[in-house]
């Protein structure tokens, strides 16, 4: 299989460079350590924040952190695909007999985020054991769906940038607000912001589909009917489909910058 | 001195340059503010931490968002794929010093970036409705010390870039290592979480460290958390710790190019 000679080739080129990726690996899990800090800092001052207290919110931030590193680990091609376009390589992409999004997918694998990927369960399992959960079998179908939905509203997300960059040749900036904004927002429960905020990052981008709807369910908590909560991960991952759809045409439209 | 003083003017000028970039960065920067002010008013409420107000914390944040680039350690232009590719040694050569010109370029790209960055996101944050707006600054005194100490900030943050410098020609990895740097400083410079949220007795030792004194400072004297004789002190320990960072980076980096190996052929 193609992909499995991608992953050998990053591999063995990232080995190339042990320090260095020792050193990405290490200074990706400092960042998300600052980050539950923070967290655990604002429940110090603050004790709770609605009905969610420290653990429940570390639970997302394990979770978000485990959906965020693993997906950039394997589709940071499509986050940096601005570079592609800019060198431009993506010509060369497109003659081969290989489907296009297949090759964007080798173009990089940072496996030095593998580390924080870690972390990130190993905080989503420390938190589940803290809160006493009683578990059914549907609610650990839910915090599967919640991972997979997690996930592939990234990779939407991604996507969406990906395409974008298409017409705008340089990486903008602003599409950080969809990227690494919604995950630092997705760190506590989005209901917890105003509302503008909160309904943009539910449906627009189902950044909620993920964190505080399927956690409610999870946690037996909110005012909605339960069976909505259980639901909202499979309805956050239809959001991919529209993003593929816009990248497919965007990637149509493509004229080579010439170089 | 006007050799450097060129470098200084022609990255100042070069930063001018990339005005799409700027707009797209503050959109990104007020998001990230608002962000910020609506998770501190969930948690806050109407309490009162440590003298800062829910009205204090939202000037705070966004001070703290509009000197984002003097908050941010980075390498000089350059400097790092230089260092990574070996052209680092043309540089050996020349009749210059390394550090003053590294140090000058990026204070040059500093100030530009300030200036490009900071004032428009500072004049959106004015406008903004009166329940996210950034206040006025406490007094006049306030201000001009204000303005005094984020230039030193600046100066600050340079300064350690240039230790980082150091520390890319021994690990060749300056992406690495900026960003360990980066983390380290977020958390102890209150870019995490704002300093007054650590506990108190973190707090005392924090103090006196160089890192709060990059933007903490600075945000603190303008909300008149610290009023301005209170700040006077620890100016003068900021401006001594400048003076320690630059020795030590000066050292750092004469030493580095007499055991440096150089990369490439």
């Amino acid at each position: 299989m193609l992909y499995k000679n991608y992953v050998k080739m990053h591999l063995k080129s990232s080995m190339q460079y042990r320090a260095n990726m020792t050193m990405l690996s290490i200074s990706a899990c400092l960042i998300s350590v600052g980050e539950l800090l923070a967290i655990f800092l604002m429940f110090e001052n603050f004790n709770s924040v609605g009905y969610w207290g420290f653990y429940e919110t570390a639970l997302m931030f394990g979770i978000v952190t485990f959906v965020y590193s693993f997906t950039e680990c394997f589709a940071r091609g499509f986050d940096e695909f601005a570079s592609v376009i800019k060198h431009g390589s993506l010509d060369r992409i497109l003659v081969r007999p290989v489907s296009i999004t297949y090759q964007i997918f080798g173009t990089k694998i940072e496996l030095n985020k593998l580390l924080r990927c870690s972390l990130g369960v190993a905080v989503m399992i420390i938190s589940l054991i803290k809160l006493n959960i009683t578990w059914t079998i549907l609610k650990v179908l839910v915090l599967i769906a919640t991972l997979i939905c997690g996930c592939l509203v990234i990779f939407g997300v991604m996507l969406i940038g990906a395409g974008i960059s298409v017409f705008t040749v340089e990486n903008l900036e602003f599409i950080n607000i969809f990227t690494n904004g919604a995950k630092e927002i997705a760190f506590y429960p989005i209901n917890i912001y105003n509302k503008w905020l909160s309904r943009v990052f539910t449906f627009i981008i189902p950044v909620a589909c993920f964190n505080y709807l399927p956690l409610s369910y999870i946690m037996g908590y909110g005012e909605l009917p339960q069976i909505v909560y259980a639901l909202s991960p499979l309805i956050g991952m239809v959001f991919v489909i529209p993003c593929f759809i816009f990248f497919s045409w965007a990637i149509k439209k493509y004229q080579g910058t010439g170089t | 001195m006007s050799s450097y003083f060129g470098i200084f003017k022609m990255n100042f000028k070069g930063e001018l340059q990339y005005r799409t970039k700027a707009i797209s960065g503050v959109a990104t920067q007020v998001f990230w503010g608002l962000m910020y002010i609506y998770l501190y008013t969930a948690f806050m409420g109407g309490k009162i931490i440590e003298g800062f107000s829910l009205e204090q914390m939202k000037s705070y944040v966004w001070l703290g968002q509009g000197f984002l680039v003097i908050r941010f350690l980075d390498l000089p232009k350059n400097c790092a794929k230089e260092i990574e590719s070996g052209n680092v040694c043309y540089k050996f050569v020349r009749p210059i010093n390394l550090y003053n010109q590294w140090f000058a370029e990026h204070i040059g790209y500093k100030l530009s970036a300030m200036i490009l960055r900071c004032i428009p996101l500072i004049i959106v944050a004015f406008i903004l409705p009166p329940s996210l707006r950034l206040m006025l600054p406490a007094s006049f005194t306030a201000f001009i010390l204000f303005i005094f100490t984020i230039l030193i900030g600046a100066i600050m943050s340079s300064s350690i870039s240039m230790i980082i410098v150091f520390l890319t020609f021994k690990t060749l990895s300056a992406k690495g290592t900026a960003s360990i740097c980066n983390t380290v400083f977020g958390i102890l410079g209150g870019m995490y979480i704002p300093l007054v949220f650590m506990p108190q007795a973190v707090q005392n030792i924090l103090n006196y460290l160089p890192f709060r004194f990059i933007i903490d400072l600075p945000a603190r004297i303008y909300i008149g958390n610290i009023s301005p004789l209170d700040a006077l002190p620890f100016i003068g320990i900021s401006i001594a710790w400048i003076i320690v960072i630059i020795g030590f980076g000066k050292l750092l980096l004469s030493r580095a190019g007499k055991s440096a190996t150089i990369q490439g052929g």
